[in-house]
């Protein structure tokens, strides 16, 4: 793959330059961006947001691109391949109609959904003719969640191939991770990994990664078939009760934490927007969001994760609520 | 910290983020525990929270009671006093 690979200061004779951003369920692929893209760190960009839920939640974070374009409800590597190369056609059709060099795009970032492979979309380009001369991928990020990578790669044979594929690892909540798990965390993926840089963000800002040292990698055992990973909605009406529906999540996630991988969704309380977010167990202090002309997925929450089904999930809310 | 409960100030724990103002968050109290008395119900476990002590009272069938400090206290007491945790999709 390193052959093929061009970094954001080489020449890439006229073609848009594409960075896949990856990583697992809630491993802070958002977070990052949105820090990179306040830095201006992609020039002029184009960002694709692909989200496996329905209710996207991410485009409303990433305002500082140029241009957007929000893939949601499935994920681009597999089942909306079709819209994801469509996408990537209009994009540069566009392109080439800007004559003035100075104004014409130079980078598309493509934030992948959780559930992403980034292989899968390597190959999706490299398959179709006009995008393979017109698109050079320039970077495979994967964003590696330095509390729970442990778990997910014992456990998710999708967390090892993202990590495969990986030309640049960014650790994230480094601060949060034991400096010893990080250094164990590191000698694994250096060993998953061999030709990755890696680095350290915190809330997307660089941080010191702790040296390597001679710690030894973790073992991972041959992962058995899993049930699938699966994206479910909950619509919380109008007028959502924040109090009935916290008292059930916080039970939900205190029984369930290790199947529900993911929950994310903006809800309106007295208090304003709020954003939450869980991964596993562990819920970040809801974000107040400012208001926004498009609220159309306001009160809807996703969940993904397994061993539940969408009608199980409202049945036992609606017992909360009631 | 409050004497009642020993527990130290901290920043409000997720599950109170939907209230901005002291009326918002007393009223969200009493709705809280108003739900926990609903869906605790047959499980051996009762709680109660008189809007005066800071936290959730949780108390068991033989009288044994704790005071914690918010939901995810509740739930890992709730465990403790039956012996299980308590599944919202049971």
């Amino acid at each position: 793959m390193a052959a093929r690979l061009t970094r954001l200061s080489e020449p890439t004779e006229g073609r848009l330059r594409l960075t896949i951003l990856g990583g697992f369920l809630g491993s802070g692929k958002t977070t990052w961006l949105r820090h990179q893209l306040h830095e201006q760190a992609f020039g002029r960009v184009h960002v694709i947001v692909n989200e496996a839920a329905e209710a996207p939640v991410d485009d409303a974070l990433l305002s500082a691109a140029d241009q957007m374009t929000l893939l949601a409800g499935a994920c681009v590597c597999c089942d909306a391949r079709d819209d994801l190369q469509a996408c990537f056609l209009s994009i540069c059709d566009q392109r080439s109609r800007t004559a003035d060099p100075a104004r014409r795009l130079e980078n598309v970032v493509l934030e992948t959904s959780g559930l992403a492979d980034p292989a899968a979309i390597l190959d999706l380009i490299q398959g179709d003719p006009i995008l393979a001369r017109q698109i050079v991928v320039a970077e495979v990020i994967v964003v590696i969640d330095a509390l729970n990578a442990r778990d997910q790669m014992q456990n998710e044979a999708l967390s090892r191939a993202q990590i495969e594929a990986a030309d640049r690892l960014v650790l994230t909540k480094t601060d949060l991770a034991p400096p010893d798990t990080t250094a164990e965390l590191r000698a694994t993926l250096k060993q998953r990994a061999p030709g990755a840089e890696q680095s350290a963000a915190v809330f997307g800002s660089g941080s010191d990664l702790p040296v390597m040292g001679d710690a030894r990698p973790f073992a991972l055992p041959e992962i058995a078939d899993a049930t699938p990973i699966t994206a479910s909605q909950l619509d919380l009406g109008d007028t959502p009760d924040w109090t009935a529906f916290t008292v059930w999540l916080s039970a939900l996630l205190y029984a369930r934490g290790d199947q529900i991988v993911r929950v994310k969704g903006v809800v309106r309380t007295p208090a304003g927007r709020l954003l939450l977010q869980t991964v596993r167990r562990s819920v970040q202090s809801p974000e107040i969001l400012p208001e926004q002309d498009d609220t159309r997925s306001d009160n809807e929450v996703a969940v993904i994760g397994r061993g539940f089904t969408q009608a199980l999930l409202v049945a036992s809310l609606s017992r909360f609520s009631a | 910290m409050c004497s009642a409960c020993g527990f130290p100030a901290a920043p409000g724990h997720w599950t109170e983020a939907g209230a901005a103002t002291p009326h918002e968050r007393i009223r969200e109290r009493f709705r809280r525990v108003q739900v926990l008395q609903k869906v605790l119900q047959g499980t051996g476990v009762t709680a109660h929270d008189g809007g005066v002590v800071p936290g959730i009272q949780v108390i068991s069938l033989n009288g044994a009671q704790t005071i914690v400090p918010n939901l995810e206290g509740l739930w890992a007491e709730v465990e403790t006093m039956r012996g299980r945790p308590f599944d919202p999709l049971e």
